[in-house]
């Protein structure tokens, strides 16, 4: 119904400009240049536990409390600071993450709070928002990539349908590369029947065609018809990306042999490539039987693709670059159901960011002693959204033009925790 | 009761627009083009005043094939026919455009093509249609102003609540975003806005307006999946201070309607309705309709003299959106004061013109269609090109999921099989057949752009491979294959997907590109029509 | 026999009980890491907590005038029951400890936790005698798995175990060999599509009087492994040959997390979802021939000398049914 306006980087970059005023109002050119110039290269790495993950089994243990739950608490590397005992190779890259305990979210439900931990804001009834990979896509991804700008894989069937990406007022070109049940994405293979030398012919002839065409006409819209068939030969090299068996033995093994473990194998060879935005949903934390079992499962898993991650960006030279996230749409109860099981809950929980702009061995907010509310420095969605973008040296009150009403990246009022930003 | 994503939204305050009562006096006073002009000579007379202000002289009328093809796409939803191009080129008659227009506007293409835009407008993908509702309604051709009455009330006689209720009863499970939905459809307004308090332009916008619009459909309900309404309920609301407030109906203009007190009903008499409710749940009966009733009223009072305005501005605005490329008022869903129109006179004009004729959106559109500045070229060869909304020259318009899927359908068939009599039969089924994939295809907003989903599934899907660029019976494939020589099959293909001659230039190229690939011919084919098919031509309505 | 007669709540989860033969005093264990000394019958009732453990308290039998005690903190500890202190603590497993068995003639028991290892201990000297391994530390899909269940048959010569993935080992005491292994998959629900985890096990063991016979409990296949929704389910497997000889499907759901052979013949199996309840199989017919709910999910369960009344370790509470 509306569409979106904002200064872009196809304009910086001199192609399919349109003469329409710009709406980002209140930086000069130049400062977003620098600010451009220096986000280059940066990446997001999403780890999205859906179903809920629990606070009290990872990053904010409370061992020897009633709700505290049969699993111990373990020193870091980061002395005062204490995780799960399920993260013991976790507990030694604390000093490049930080933790936020106090989430209080207020919304428990997976369907709205899955929304709301994408986009970092509500629904509103004529807003289609566009989410963290969306924005983060078109802040970060680059008009000359070889790469599709945000990848994002979820496996499992339940609760796909709340978490799959949506780039909404942003529109197509900023949707997820999206992969389910299948290892690569769609469309991504030549079909047999034309040559490699003919596919690449076909569309340079379509590009001829349409240049003709375009003279002496103008619009955004064909340039980025033009971008999109330009980049087809690039995504398609990028298929070999998403194959993890390119990867040594002993790469693969240090990921884990489960899918969760393989599947973030591949979002590291994806943003070494360039990929700005990569989301690997983690599905399903939805414990309300068995929670403890569940989550020494899952956790456990997690623990080792986490130790993987962290170790093998920052042996490449890419943590400074690339923030992971571990991100739920909400915990779990402090409270143990009769099922040994904890349920849904938003009022206090956790998140962990590593690496890029985080200042590491950090630990912001505080849940009181059973975990049952927030004691410290409350932390909403938004203000997460706004640290993220912050991390990524995008300035979160930047406005798009959703017609005549401008959206800032964050709702106003979400300022970014300073204090876990390096 | 009151919502939270609203409440919240007002909260923070914005400083919404004033839809102020002056805005209907205006109207009346403003001195308007003579209404027996024809649509197309006010159209002409009010945008070319502009560009002369402007001291901008217009882009020349585009080409003879150029119109054909953005008429057809129009009001036909496809892109014309080999046939059909060469005929209209070859055609002597001196009015050919004007028969073009009443012949495609009498069709049974573009009732279908109305169907599939005003559904889109209407339903926006929700899971249930109101497509049976909307092809007898445009068949009939049915006056605006009662296709909103029966959308909103009902259909008299439609007890299954089958027909054009849909839109509410889709809708009735979330009453904001029905309120929402109906302002900004219906009249340009969207109430929905959170944020506004940073805009300099407009004016205050009180929780009033939205409550007092939210009031119209406060007693309606949902049983059993039914639409009901109550006689009695009054919606309350916290303002910003944090006082409790009654909202009692007020239309977006600022008019309040006096209503008289209702008793709530005792203890028993809800248990009683709740009973009933319940039995003709089970028995997946419709409630009972209320013999006074609000949402109705909101019909009446919208569609009043002046409020009438809003109405038929949000619809003129819309089909002028959709066949010139830009509202009047840009954006559509911003109707109010501090977002006045391009060509504020035009947009009275025509609204006035609209509810002077019975609200005829096929009148209206074929009004718009005949004029020359539907017509303008696109091309504007000097340097500098003017702003959009004067239209001094057409704008490239992306094309609809729907009129993309059936082009590309079109011009992959092979042409011979149009020459017959029953031509038109078997383009229907064409079309009918694109259904089945335009939803490969994103709804294009404001400022669309292309994704690569699509340039990724247009060069390598199996099924596009399969659907539109295979080399089997009944394809242009094939038909080219069939050509004496290539030079013969390079027109055809241009015919074809392009409808028209080839340009000298053009026609190089592609025999060119075919010679290099006699040892393949039949593939270089398939190769070529990808090229034209996905080309920026095919994807835009020019 | 299903009749709850007193209810005694509490803020703790039990997860096991037992009952001292000579004072007729109940042990607890309880998810705070203490064993609770319980007296019923007092008015009000009776629970003297003793502190020790660092973890859940999974495991709790009498014998030889001690209370040994197993929990999540991998130890053993050894209590003197009138005293209530304790008398010894060994650091028995690496990983949390699941259960304890006692054999016959009370000389030794063992022990089993998620290192995947069966312990046998010397009662007296709080000695290790021999370890078992046979079952894999992780499942066929990657994850940790759990050892659940240990049972010892009424001659002390054979003892089972049975871990997360429905292995059931069936070894000589006296050599440490396995002499059959049973593959009760129908316990363990791997959902590799849905969910991509794992939920299940064998929850408990019970050999039959004569040593013949091996009965496992759990719960059958699970559809939405967010809950314990799969019907409550227990397998009878004859040992000689291995087979299986009947599964019995409860109507209630849940896992079966303790099996008794009562002395007249039939089997009483206890357990439960987020609710417990009590269910008595009929062998010869091939019937459960009573299932009925309780009010919170049964972790364990022990007889007075009679075997009329129950007491059961329960989410919250002590149960006592008769």
């Amino acid at each position: 119904m509306t569409g979106i306006r904002s200064i872009s980087r196809r304009r910086f970059l001199g192609t399919g400009a349109l003469g329409s005023a710009a709406a980002l109002t209140t930086r000069g050119l130049e400062q977003v240049l620098a600010a451009e110039a220096h986000r280059q290269g940066k990446h997001v790495i999403l780890l999205w536990l859906a179903g809920g993950a629990s606070q009290l089994e990872t990053w904010d243990p409370k061992p020897g409390r009633p709700t505290g739950g049969p699993f111990q608490a373990i020193s870091t590397n980061v002395p005062g600071i204490q995780i799960s005992e399920l993260m013991p190779r976790m507990a030694r890259h604390l000093q490049h993450t930080a933790i936020i305990r106090s989430l209080n979210t207020k919304d428990g439900d997976h369907g709205g709070a899955s929304r709301l931990m994408h986009l970092g804001r509500r629904d509103e009834p004529t807003v289609k928002f566009p989410d963290l990979g969306a924005i983060i896509a078109r802040e970060l991804g680059r008009t000359d990539s070889q790469v599709p700008d945000y990848v994002s894989f979820y496996t499992a069937t339940e609760g796909r349908g709340t978490s799959l990406g949506q780039s909404g007022f942003l529109g197509a070109r900023y949707n997820a590369m999206s992969l389910t049940q299948e290892q690569l994405p769609a469309n991504l293979r030549r079909l047999e029947q034309i040559s490699e030398i003919d596919h690449r012919a076909r569309g340079e002839l379509r590009d001829t065609l349409s240049d003709q065409f375009m003279r002496g006409r103008e619009s955004a819209a064909a340039a980025s018809q033009r971008e999109a068939y330009q980049r087809v030969p690039g995504l398609m090299a990028s298929e070999k990306l998403f194959d993890p068996s390119g990867e040594p033995l002993s790469m693969r093994a240090l990921y884990g042999e489960t899918l969760f473990g393989q599947q973030t194998l591949v979002a590291r060879r994806l943003v070494e490539a360039g990929v700005p935005f990569v989301k690997v949903s983690r599905a399903w934390w939805d414990s309300h039987g068995q929670n403890f079992e569940t989550h020494l499962e899952l956790v456990s898993e997690l623990d080792q693709v986490l130790d993987a991650l962290l170790t093998d960006l920052q042996q490449r030279g890419l943590l400074e670059r690339t923030l992971v996230i571990t991100l739920s749409e909400f915990g779990r109860t402090p409270a143990i159901n009769a099922s040994l099981g904890r349920d849904h809950f938003a009022t206090v929980w956790s998140c962990s960011l590593s690496g890029c702009g985080i200042l590491g061995g950090s630990v912001y907010g505080k849940s009181d002693d059973d975990g049952n509310d927030v004691a410290e420095s409350p932390v909403a969605a938004g203000e997460l959204f706004a640290t993220i973008f912050q991390a990524m040296g995008i300035d979160h009150r930047k406005e798009y033009a959703l017609g005549a009403r401008p959206v800032p990246l964050t709702n106003p009022g979400s300022e970014p925790i300073k204090a876990v930003l390096a | 009761m009151v919502s939270r994503v609203i409440i919240g939204c007002l909260l923070c305050t914005c400083a919404l627009f004033q839809v102020g009562p002056s805005r209907a006096q205006e109207l009346s006073t403003t001195v308007l083009p003579d209404p027996e002009l024809t649509i197309g000579a006010a159209i002409d007379q009010l945008i070319g005043e502009r560009l002369a202000r402007a001291g901008l002289e217009p882009a020349p009328l585009a080409g003879e094939l150029n119109l054909l093809r953005r008429t057809t796409l129009d009001l036909a939803g496809r892109i014309p026919t080999a046939r059909e191009a060469r005929e209209y080129l070859e055609s002597n008659a001196p009015d050919k455009r004007r028969e073009l227009i009443e012949q495609l506007l009498g069709s049974p293409e573009f009732v279908a093509h109305q169907v599939n835009l005003l559904d889109a407008l209407l339903m926006q993908s929700r899971r249930s249609s109101l497509r049976d509702y909307l092809e007898r309604a445009v068949t009939e051709n049915r006056s605006w102003d009662r296709m909103f009455r029966e959308m909103i009330v009902g259909e008299p006689g439609d007890g299954e609540q089958s027909g054009a209720i849909q839109f509410l009863r889709s809708r009735i499970s979330d009453i904001d975003r029905l309120t929402n939905d109906v302002s900004v459809i219906f009249f340009g307004v969207n109430i929905s806005c959170a944020q506004c308090h940073d805009h300099p332009l407009v004016h205050d916008w009180t929780q009033d307006h939205f409550f007092g619009m939210k009031a119209f459909f406060y007693r309606s309900f949902e049983n059993g999946g039914f639409v009901g309404e109550r006689e009695y309920g009054e919606l309350e609301y916290k303002t910003v201070a944090g006082e409790s407030r009654k909202a009692g109906l007020m239309f977006l203009s600022g008019s309040r309607l006096p209503e008289s007190e209702v008793a709530e009903p005792s203890e028993d008499q809800r248990k009683q309705e709740k009973a009933q409710l319940e039995e003709l749940k089970k028995q997946k009966q419709p409630p009972p309709t209320a013999s006074y009733s609000r949402k109705a009223r909101l019909v009446d009072v919208g569609l009043e003299s002046e409020n009438a305005t809003y109405f038929a501005r949000a619809i003129v605005n819309r089909i002028w959106q959709r066949l010139i490329g830009r509202g009047l008022v840009h954006p559509v869903d911003q109707l109010h004061r501090g977002n006045p129109a391009s060509h504020p006179e035009l947009l009275d004009w025509l609204a006035r013109d609209l509810m002077h004729h019975g609200y005829d959106l096929r009148r209206l559109i074929g009004g718009i269609v005949s004029s020359d500045t539907y017509a303008r070229s696109g091309i504007w060869e000097s340097a500098s090109r003017p702003p959009a909304e004067l239209h001094a020259v057409a704008i490239l318009r992306p094309l609809l999921p729907q009129q993309y899927a059936a082009s590309l359908a079109l011009a992959a068939f092979d042409p011979e099989q149009l020459n017959s009599p029953d031509a038109p039969k078997k383009i229907q089924a064409r079309v009918q057949f694109s259904r089945g994939f335009a939803d490969w295809f994103e709804l294009p907003g404001d400022e669309f752009q292309v994704g690569s989903e699509e340039s990724l599934l247009l060069s390598n899907s199996d099924r596009a491979a399969r659907e539109l660029f295979a080399d089997g019976n009944e394809t242009l494939v094939a038909r080219l294959r069939a050509c004496s020589d290539i030079a013969s099959a390079v027109d055809l293909a241009g015919w074809n997907v392009l409808n028209r001659p080839l340009a000298d230039a053009e026609r190089r190229i592609l025999t060119e590109y075919l010679q290099q690939r006699q040892d393949r011919l039949a593939e270089g084919y398939r190769q070529m029509v990808w090229a034209m098919m996905t080309s920026a031509e095919c994807r835009f309505n020019y | 026999m299903s009749k709850v007669v007193k209810d005694l709540q509490r803020r703790e989860i039990f997860f096991c009980i037992t009952r001292d033969l000579e004072n007729h005093q109940l042990f607890a264990g309880a998810s705070d890491g203490r064993v609770y000394r319980v007296i019923p019958e007092c008015e009000p009732p009776v629970f003297l907590g003793m502190d020790g453990h660092r973890g859940y308290v999974t495991g709790v039998i009498c014998a030889r005038g001690c209370v040994i005690s197993a929990a999540f903190d991998g130890a053993l500890i050894w209590w003197d029951p009138v005293e209530c202190k304790p008398l010894r603590k060994v650091p028995a497993h690496a990983r949390w400890i699941r259960g304890l068995a006692l054999s016959p003639d009370e000389s030794w028991f063992a022990s089993v936790g998620d290192d995947m290892v069966c312990r046998i201990w010397d009662t007296e000297s709080g000695l290790l005698r021999r370890e078992l391994t046979g079952h894999a530390p992780r499942t066929p899909q990657h994850f940790p798995s759990m050892l659940f269940a240990v049972a010892i048959a009424a001659d002390g010569q054979q003892l089972a175990t049975a871990d997360k993935v429905g292995k059931i080992n069936v070894w000589e005491v006296s050599s440490g060999a396995v002499l059959r292994s049973i593959q009760a998959e129908t316990m363990y629900t791997w959902d590799p599509k849905q969910r991509i985890h794992s939920i299940g096990g064998v929850r408990s063991l019970c050999f039959s009087p004569d040593g013949r016979q091996l009965l496992a409990g759990g719960m059958g296949q699970v559809g939405n492994i967010d809950h314990l929704e799969g019907k409550s389910r227990m397998e009878q497997y004859d040992l000689e040959r291995g087979d299986l000889i009947h599964a019995f499907e409860g109507e209630l759901k849940g896992l079966v997390e303790k099996l008794v052979w009562h002395p007249q013949g039939q089997v009483i199996g206890m357990g439960g979802d987020h609710g417990g309840f009590v269910q008595i199989y009929d062998l010869s017919s091939r019937a459960i021939v009573q299932q009925e709910k309780t009010a919170a999910h049964i972790h364990d369960f022990v007889s007075n000398d009679a075997v009329s009344r129950y007491y059961a370790a329960c989410h919250g509470r002590i149960a006592i049914l008769e």
